[in-house]
């Protein structure tokens, strides 16, 4: 057998199992592509000392040594098929030849074939496409050049995921080997060593090892480490993660960034290093600036709320907004220059603003307001201010909040990407509900992100909040501003990441649910909706057609509420809410 | 200015006034005051005094809202110069609003309230980042950051 040949070059000795199947080969335009061998991969991802890391990640077992060596026949190689191509040899033998993924002697191998031989030589090697079992078995595999065996636009597709995780970790290891070789065999030949004559030509299956494909088994390895967590194997978990961070490394982009986020919160949800609860809230407001600059989530959710205010506030001449996270009050400038130039002039405008405590004592509420009330004068609006420090909106009472309904106050509530940290105390978000109509607000604004990354099972939120934040930086990839700006963006993301996937408990804030389970709790606490109107769709449009790459934004009208996503997935939605059977 | 009938004698050349725009600052107002924002730009490199006449705020204003259909209500004026002005507001917010929204800018049409109010949002905000910033100290930059998305190129 051939295999004797191989294995005098082949220093790997974990995996020698002679049970391997073996199929020929695809001809020669395949060879021209890198190809790729998924088993061999998986037990070696601890094998071989000196095996080079980044190629064994892609499948390749090359000694460090023979780097120079392997890359100069490689080079011979591919001169030489490049000329036997032009003598118009396509004609492929069924005769077993060597393993791929020991590139060194694969290469050595061909070259001696091809500078004796007439024929080509077949490379009979399980060259299979890497588990997508269900996509393997529809394909229809030709002899076409350079047909790609996985095609799929998007490289966070996650239907492409099976069903099983691609490291099963239940099964022992030689079980899950000969699953994974029934899986990948498409001609259903048995996994045990059957000989490459059962294989026959019109089924002879071609592998591309392009970038996507590591991507789609970056994606198979984030979600099997999932898996493995959620059913506490820490080990496997362990290994599989710094898997990830190998893989990670062979991509670039969105895919990357976000791979590398979700492997240090996976790292430290298995390691137990949880993360500090909001080290800093100035430091976090400071990332949150910038990702306010460089993407159109925070001026959507602004111009969005601001224009429901707005019309609430139609003939009101006093009116009161309570801001559950007042931050830098970026969002207030705007509807004050709107209250500014409204026919009829100005209403009072009082501004209530809710932050969380200062580590340094500071008065960061007071600072932001006193900034509000200069604008405020600059462009005339009679302008009050008042801030409210809790570390959690459940410690207030609407008595605190002295509102005044014998002035004829019209009250507003605005709370952009609040809510959700209620959900980790049980009963807190019911209380606050109840703060709200106690408040007797005229309109409630609520801006959420849109996913549920609150669910019972850890890998259902993983699984979600995968595809969530893969849209999230893909969207960020197109911006075109300073590029500290974006990296800042992204650690404010990436901070989201870490406490989604590494925190449990009262420590896990960022608990995001969909506007529809949203819109069940609001019903049920007595609020009915309020449609956002045309207005406000049309200023997000011409907001989101201001941004530079924004041709992947896109606003979508979703009964009353509007949602502001990327592509086909929503991201964030804007909401309007007022008491149930108000009569005015 | 009449010209001298005879024009044979150099006499009469020299008493013939000549019409500098310059000694007519209101024409020259009237005639800027027509012109769009890049022609304006480079009037103001002509000369001291055009660069001076075309810091004339009342000219960016009219340029700001030459194409709105309906002019703008008189409470918007005291808003916008305490905000920067009318040649901060058309540089800052309504060219390059204008200049993504429509598809050519030399396409002189109507230009929606939508679109003048959502400049003037969009001014005010960066007028209170910029106070912010200068109250900070950090100053430096004097556009603010949060309108950099406004200046980047679009990739057409």
């Amino acid at each position: 057998m051939k295999r004797d040949h191989r294995d005098s070059r082949a220093t790997v000795t974990a995996r020698q199992n002679n049970s391997k199947p073996e199929y020929s080969s695809p001809p020669s335009s395949a060879l021209n592509g890198k190809a790729k061998i998924w088993e061999d991969d998986q037990d070696g991802y601890s094998a071989g000392g000196d095996m080079d890391e980044l190629l064994a990640v892609l499948g390749y077992k090359v000694r460090s040594d023979d780097m120079a060596d392997v890359a100069e026949k490689l080079e011979q190689l591919e001169m030489v098929m490049g000329s036997a191509q032009e003598d118009g040899i396509s004609q492929l033998s069924d005769t077993v030849h060597y393993n791929p993924s020991d590139l060194s002697g694969w290469v050595q191998s061909m070259l001696s074939e091809l500078n004796t031989g007439d024929d080509m030589p077949s490379i009979d090697d399980p060259l299979l496409a890497p588990a997508e079992s269900s996509s393997i078995t529809s394909m229809s595999f030709s002899n076409s050049q350079r047909s790609r065996v996985f095609s799929d636009d998007s490289e966070y597709d996650l239907r492409a995921i099976p069903g099983v995780a691609a490291y099963p970790p239940a099964y022992s290891p030689s079980d899950s080997e000969s699953t994974r070789k029934r899986l990948k065999t498409s001609i259903g030949s048995d996994s045990n060593g059957s000989s490459s004559g059962a294989v026959s030509d019109p089924t002879r299956p071609r592998v591309l090892v392009d970038s996507q494909e590591t991507g789609v088994r970056l994606v198979h390895t984030l979600m099997a480490c999932a898996e493995a967590v959620q059913q506490e194997n820490l080990k496997l978990a362990d290994a599989l993660v710094k898997h990830v961070g190998l893989l990670a490394a062979s991509q670039t982009g969105a895919m990357r960034k976000v791979a590398t986020y979700f492997a240090e919160a996976l790292a430290r949800r298995i390691y137990r290093i949880y993360p500090q609860d909001c080290l800093d809230s100035s430091y976090s407001d400071i990332l949150e600036m910038h990702f306010y600059e460089t993407c159109p989530y925070l001026k959507f959710a602004h111009f969005t709320a601001n224009q429901a205010i707005l019309e609430a506030f139609a003939t009101a001449s006093r009116v009161h907004v309570i801001d559950f996270g007042l931050k830098q009050g970026m969002q207030w400038p705007a509807l004050m220059q709107a209250l500014a130039l409204r026919p009829g002039g100005p209403p009072a405008f009082r501004l209530t603003g809710i932050g969380p405590p200062q580590p340094d004592n500071t008065d960061a509420l007071q600072q932001v307001g006193w900034k509000l009330a200069q604008l405020a004068e600059t462009i005339g609006v009679e302008f009050e201010f008042r801030g409210f420090v809790a570390s959690s909106l459940a410690d207030l009472t609407p008595s605190m909040l002295d509102i005044r309904p014998s002035e004829g106050e019209v009250v507003a509530v605005n709370s952009v990407f609040e809510l959700h940290r209620l959900l980790a105390r049980p009963g807190a978000v019911d209380k606050v509900l109840s703060s709200i109509k106690a408040m007797k607000p005229k309109i409630v604004t609520i801006v959420e992100q849109e996913a549920n990354h609150n669910g019972p099972v850890f890998l259902d939120r993983f699984t979600e909040a995968l595809h969530y934040y893969s849209n999230l930086f893909d969207s960020l990839e197109g911006s075109s501003g300073p590029s500290q700006d974006l990296v800042m963006s992204e650690v404010y993301l990436g901070r989201q990441i870490c406490n989604v996937m590494a925190c449990e408990g009262g420590d896990r804030v960022e608990r995001h649910e969909t506007l529809s389970q949203w819109r069940g709790r609001m019903d049920s606490a007595g609020f009915d909706p309020v449609h956002l109107g045309s207005n406000a769709f049309k200023q997000a449009s011409m907001l989101l057609a201001l941004f530079a790459g924004g041709d992947g934004y896109r606003v979508e009208e979703n009964n009353g509420s509007l949602m502001l996503g990327w592509h086909t997935r929503p991201l964030i939605a804007t909401s309007a809410w007022q008491l149930a059977s108000a009569t005015e | 200015m009449h010209q001298n009938q005879n024009t044979s004698s150099q006499d009469s050349k020299e008493k013939r006034p000549k019409f500098f725009i310059n000694d007519h600052i209101d024409i020259l107002v009237e005639i800027l005051k027509r012109l769009d924002g890049p022609s304006l730009g480079v009037a103001a490199c002509v000369c001291h005094l055009w660069s001076t006449v075309a810091r004339n705020d009342t000219i960016w204003e009219h340029l700001c809202f030459r194409h709105v259909s309906s002019p703008p209500p008189c409470s918007v004026r005291p808003v916008v110069v305490a905000l920067g002005g009318y040649k901060r507001l058309y540089r800052v917010c309504m060219r390059p609003v204008l200049s993504r929204l429509s598809d050519s800018e030399m396409v002189k049409r109507v230009w929606t309230r939508d679109e003048v109010q959502l400049s003037l949002s969009l001014f005010c905000v960066d007028y209170y980042e910029r106070s912010g910033r200068l109250g900070a100290g950090g100053g430096g930059d004097a556009s603010a950051s949060s309108l950099m998305f406004l200046c980047n190129t679009v990739n057409v």
